[in-house]
């Protein structure tokens, strides 16, 4: 089943740490940038609603088209967001979870300077495998 | 992400680590052992508050953290709480601790300090004595102030030390 996907992780200064398209569908140029577009613009929605609840999963906060973004907020106000289409909305909550516990060694690791971008390749390859397993 | 370690061995790396810092690398400028040690708490701080707020909800306000660093994350790192909270509900918290578990094995007692007895004078060794101890405490200043930083709360802390083995450390949120 052939689905589109992008993930990005938000810094709490807004710097995107992280990004990656993890959908099984053909990849077209242009739809990455696009997808990139959306989940940018939807930060501002998250802004807002991050204040108004303490959960950390803020599940589906905006739409465009057929595409919904996911977003997942840790205590840090890292943001973990997602675009996805709407086919793919029950393994969401423990993909973040995952994603949440690999970013956690990320960051325990006393050579990453926080807010910095997440070059490690193992991470990477998590991430996707993750995508795989869930979405 | 759970292997084990004696208590004492963190206990040793603290202590050998702010001795290292006064005594060799900055041995002649207090200040700045003071403030690289206080970084390294910081840095500590910062990494340990993103894993120990994993399972539970975020936070609403300040005293909300607050109140976590003396429960949940105090009680991580020394395996009890802090004893006493004040407020003064303008952005001033003093966290208490009766038996901070670091300062248990520091003494004061001046008799056994030098060997040089010539030049000692007791108020100068119980000067460097309180000197060395609060080189020591600057290091969970840095992990609360880290801690408080990650949550949102940018904050100055220091610490009080008048009777040991209790300490108190002061939170100043920065407005």
């Amino acid at each position: 089943m052939a689905s589109t996907a992008c993930f990005v992780i938000v810094s709490k200064n807004d710097i995107p740490i992280y990004d990656a398209e993890v959908g099984s569908a053909p990849k077209k140029e242009d739809q990455a940038y696009q997808h990139q577009f959306i989940l940018h613009a939807a930060l501002d929605v998250v802004q807002d609603l991050a204040w108004t609840t303490n959960a950390m999963s803020l599940k589906s906060v905006d739409r465009f088209n057929e595409l919904v973004v996911s977003v997942y907020v840790t205590a840090g106000h890292t943001r973990f967001m997602l675009l996805h289409d709407t086919r793919t909305e029950d393994g969401i909550k423990s993909f973040f979870q995952e994603v949440h516990e690999l970013y956690i060694k990320i960051f325990l690791n006393p050579l990453y300077l926080p807010g910095s971008r997440i070059t490690s390749s193992h991470f990477d390859t998590k991430v996707r495998a993750l995508a795989r397993k869930y979405l | 992400m759970g292997r084990e370690v004696a208590g004492s061995c963190l206990d040793g790396v603290v202590m050998e680590m702010v001795s290292a810092y006064c005594g060799r690398f900055y041995a002649a400028k207090p200040e700045l052992a003071a403030g690289r040690i206080e970084a390294i708490g910081f840095q500590v701080g910062h990494q340990l508050s993103e894993r120990y707020t994993m399972d539970r909800p975020r936070f609403t306000d300040h005293l909300e953290a607050i109140k976590f660093i003396c429960k949940d994350f105090w009680s991580e790192l020394f395996k009890k709480q802090i004893d006493n909270l004040k407020t003064n509900h303008r952005g001033t918290f003093v966290l208490q601790d009766n038996c901070f578990p670091w300062l248990t094995h520091v003494s004061l007692d001046p008799s056994m300090e030098s060997t040089d007895a010539t030049e000692s004078d007791p108020a100068l060794l119980g000067d460097t004595a309180a000197q060395t101890t609060s080189m020591l405490l600057y290091f969970p200043c840095g992990i609360i102030r880290g801690a408080l930083t990650n949550l949102g709360i940018p904050c100055a802390v220091s610490a009080d030390m008048s009777n040991l083995p209790a300490c108190s450390f002061v939170v100043r949120i920065k407005t």
